[in-house]
């Protein structure tokens, strides 16, 4: 097997220790950290987001996948320049104020920041104003929120309000997801996604900050 | 004492040695002195400490075991619940088990239409006057939920539709303590005062902390309301294996465990003695679909142990039944909702809700209702077991009949038939050509045909017209203050 496989198929198998020995052995044959991330790191993920969408892996390897990425980019980082780094947006996110479902909430952030999104997870029961200050004071570029029961929907709507009153709108992206949710309902509060699943959630973040940029 | 009706010749199919459940108990009890769970309810708070919890700087509570052995003594083995008419109605307890369906469904097929859309006040009406009609479904919960409402009247409103269209007891969820001690200030109107309800309640509520090792304040607040007015609690934890609780059956089990037990000991440090009910509602996270399961294996392995676990601690259980995670009322849920049904039923899970729930909890299917309840019929028949004395040896009219005898004719026959011939409603044992001429109609199709039949006709006696009045007078009282 190529030292670029073995990488791989050890990212996808969340083992650390020989995907750091592998990235330090890949330096040293003189490949370039940018060729190591995108051939290796970046490349294993691909293989496993399209294994997690054909369901042929668990959750929690696929976290355990995208840690042990994260652990071999940790030795390339010093060696990469601005440019090959790009992190895909900086995501504020919570389960909304009422709501102490946090279950999905939480898996999607994992696997946003599996994703390369920056997330700063707020938690539960967040009320409007929280939101909309963690926004302001981390610049975040997205605000995912997650509500579980049709009680709490409302708070959804009641924080993007908070949002444009604190003059975020136009910067702030607006993400919305939970059982009881919907395209139409996002439609109807002027969020600017929807996503039923934790994968769509990626997909659909991509999408907003690719039409951002 | 309460007599207990009690298949007791019938076996259970068992999944704990007492072994077992000593250790799942002691490791609860691990759990819950060593690890600590966090309760954001000062009061409750103080209430532990005070008896002898500590606090870490973390700031979990710790509790010691004597706290749990202590409130085990206090919390009364059966509880009883009585209907509308003030009628005893449920004894929960022993082996004896009760149905009924869940609560809060977002969406709902339509029975006239087929369509999967928004569940309406409307349907909480319906469900109810349908299970009253059912003569195997022994309490109400508000099936739907209604999102054409103001959210937070939901509950309240649910439960005044509830209250004219059956006269079965009533499971409630609610909102925090405001919405609920309306719910209860109505039910003292019904009964006739505090103490009236105290002696005879009415309704259940269900209260839930968080997995794992979480108590918010909403749910302590109910909870403590419930000790104090004497309305039966059930404080049932939903852990989901693989997110929120451990993998295995037995992590599963024991946190779970744990997490009842936690809310036991604040209820009986409140008021030693007020009605309790244990559980654990075993939810197992598929860890490649991301849905919350009611139905994977796993989820009745956990859910039998929970069953065990209460009565080897002598508390009364709150349980699950019916349930399907198929989308629609196909040959999966026929499959899943008669396995976990019948689980239920051998293992005397005593009081069972979620009958008619689809796709993890989020849609209702009063199809669904109606085929469970036939088969609860069913099986109540084939566990009440088998009666062995002379007379149903039936030596006699073996002797009667003789080698090429008939027994069509038997006096034996005649005299037993009727209670030993369990009778289908829905079920088909017609020939081809009788089905046939009967629309060849399949399983669902009749059932929706008689759960059509029964809200056609099915009356359910009014309120007195001043509870009516009484009611929507708190209801709107609450309405005002809260807006
Ligand atoms: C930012 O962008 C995005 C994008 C996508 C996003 C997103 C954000 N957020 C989610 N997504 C999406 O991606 C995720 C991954 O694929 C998905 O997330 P989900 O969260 O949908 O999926 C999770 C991975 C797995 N699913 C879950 O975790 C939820 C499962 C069910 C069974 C559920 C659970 C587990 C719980 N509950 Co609750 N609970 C139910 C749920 C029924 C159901 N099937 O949804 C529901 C939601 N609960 C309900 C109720 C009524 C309640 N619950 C309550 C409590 C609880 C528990 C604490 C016991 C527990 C939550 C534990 C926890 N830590 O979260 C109470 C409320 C507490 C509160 N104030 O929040 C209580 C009121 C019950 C009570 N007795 O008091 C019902 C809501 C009814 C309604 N109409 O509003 C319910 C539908 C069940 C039912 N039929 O009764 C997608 O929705």
């Amino acid at each position: 097997m190529s030292l670029f496989e073995d990488l791989k198929l050890n990212v996808e198998q969340g083992k650390k220790e020989a995907v750091l020995a592998l990235v330090a052995q890949a330096l040293d044959q003189g490949h370039s950290a940018q060729q190591i991330l995108q051939q290796g790191l970046i490349a294993a993920m691909d293989i496993v987001g399209a294994k997690m969408e054909q369901e042929e892996m668990f959750i929690p390897e696929v976290l355990r996948a995208a840690k042990t990425m994260e652990a071999g980019l940790e030795i390339l980082k010093p060696l990469l320049g601005v440019g090959d780094m790009q992190v895909s947006g900086k995501v504020v996110m919570g389960t909304v104020k009422g709501d102490l479902h946090d279950i999905g909430k939480n898996l999607v952030a994992m696997l946003l920041s599996s994703a390369g999104f920056e997330v700063i997870d707020l938690g539960i029961n967040v009320a409007p104003a929280v939101f909309a200050q963690k926004a302001e004071a981390t610049g975040a570029d997205f605000l995912g929120m997650s509500a579980l029961l049709t009680t709490t929907m409302p708070m959804m709507a009641a924080t993007i309000e908070e949002l444009e009153k604190a003059g975020l709108r136009g910067r702030v992206r607006v993400l919305i997801g939970g059982a009881p949710v919907t395209q139409a309902y996002a439609d109807q509060i002027g969020a600017d996604g929807y996503a039923s699943d934790a994968g769509a959630a990626i997909k659909v973040a991509k999408e907003l900050g690719a039409v951002k940029a | 004492m309460t007599q207990l009706r009690n298949a007791s010749q019938v076996g259970r199919l068992g999944f704990l040695s007492e072994q077992n459940k000593r250790d799942i108990y002691l490791a609860a009890l691990e759990v819950l002195a060593n690890v600590g769970m966090r309760v954001y309810h000062e009061e409750a708070k103080t209430l532990l400490l005070e008896a002898g919890c500590t606090l870490t700087p973390q700031d979990r509570v710790l509790m010691p075991r004597h706290l749990v052995e202590q409130a085990r003594l206090c919390v009364p083995s059966v509880v009883n619940l009585y209907d509308r008419d003030g009628t005893l109605a449920l004894e929960l307890g022993g082996y004896n088990s009760y149905f009924g369906p869940g609560s809060d469904l977002m969406s709902t097929y339509d029975l006239e239409t087929g369509a999967h859309r928004p569940s309406t006040l409307k349907d909480v009406a319906r469900a109810a006057r349908l299970c009253d009609a059912l003569p195997h479904l022994d309490f109400i919960m508000s099936s739907a939920h209604p999102t054409d409402q103001d959210p937070h009247l939901s509950y309240l409103l649910s439960f005044a539709e509830m209250m004219q269209n059956t006269r079965k007891p009533l499971v409630m969820t609610a909102e925090n303590e405001r919405d609920l001690s309306v719910m209860i200030q109505i039910a003292r109107e019904l009964r006739g005062g505090a103490e009236a309800l105290r002696q005879k309640p009415y309704l259940v509520v269900y209260n839930e902390p968080i997995s794992p090792l979480e108590h918010p304040e909403e749910s302590l607040s109910k909870l403590l309301l419930c000790a104090d007015t004497g309305v039966p609690s059930i404080y049932s934890p939903a852990p989901l294996a693989g997110a929120t609780a451990p993998i295995t059956v037995a992590g599963h089990t024991t946190q779970g465990v744990a997490e009842s037990l936690f809310g036991l000991v604040v209820h009986q440090l409140r008021k030693p003695g007020a009605p309790f009910l244990f559980g654990i509602g075993p939810a197992v996270l598929d860890l490649v679909t991301a849905q919350s399961s009611y139905n994977a294996v796993e989820y009745l392995m956990t859910y039998m142990c929970a069953v065990e676990m209460a009565k080897w601690l002598d508390i009364p259980n709150w349980g699950y039944a019916g349930t399907s995670d198929s989308q629609l009322l196909d040959a999966q849920a026929g499959m899943e909702a008669t396995q976990i049904t019948f689980l239920a039923m051998q293992a005397g899970s005593n009081l069972s809700h979620d009958v008619g729930y689809l796709d993890f909890g989020l849609t209702g299917s009063l199809e669904e209702i109606v085929l469970v309840d036939e088969f609860i019929s069913m099986n109540r028949r084939l566990l009440a077991g088998i009666e062995v004395n002379r007379d149903t040896l039936a030596l006699e009219a073996i002797a009667e009949a003789g080698p090429g005898g008939q027994y069509m004719t038997s006096e034996h026959t005649y005299r037993y038939m009727r209670a030993v011939q369990w009778r289908p409603t829905i079920l088909n044992r017609h020939g081809r050509e009788r089905w046939l001429a009967d629309g060849g109609l399949d399983l669902a199709a009749r059932a929706r045909q008689k759960a059509l039949d029964l809200l056609a006709t099915h009356q359910v006696p009014a309120l007195p017209a001043d509870l009516a009045v009484k009611t929507d007078e708190l209801i709107g009282a609450f309405a005002a203050a809260g807006a």
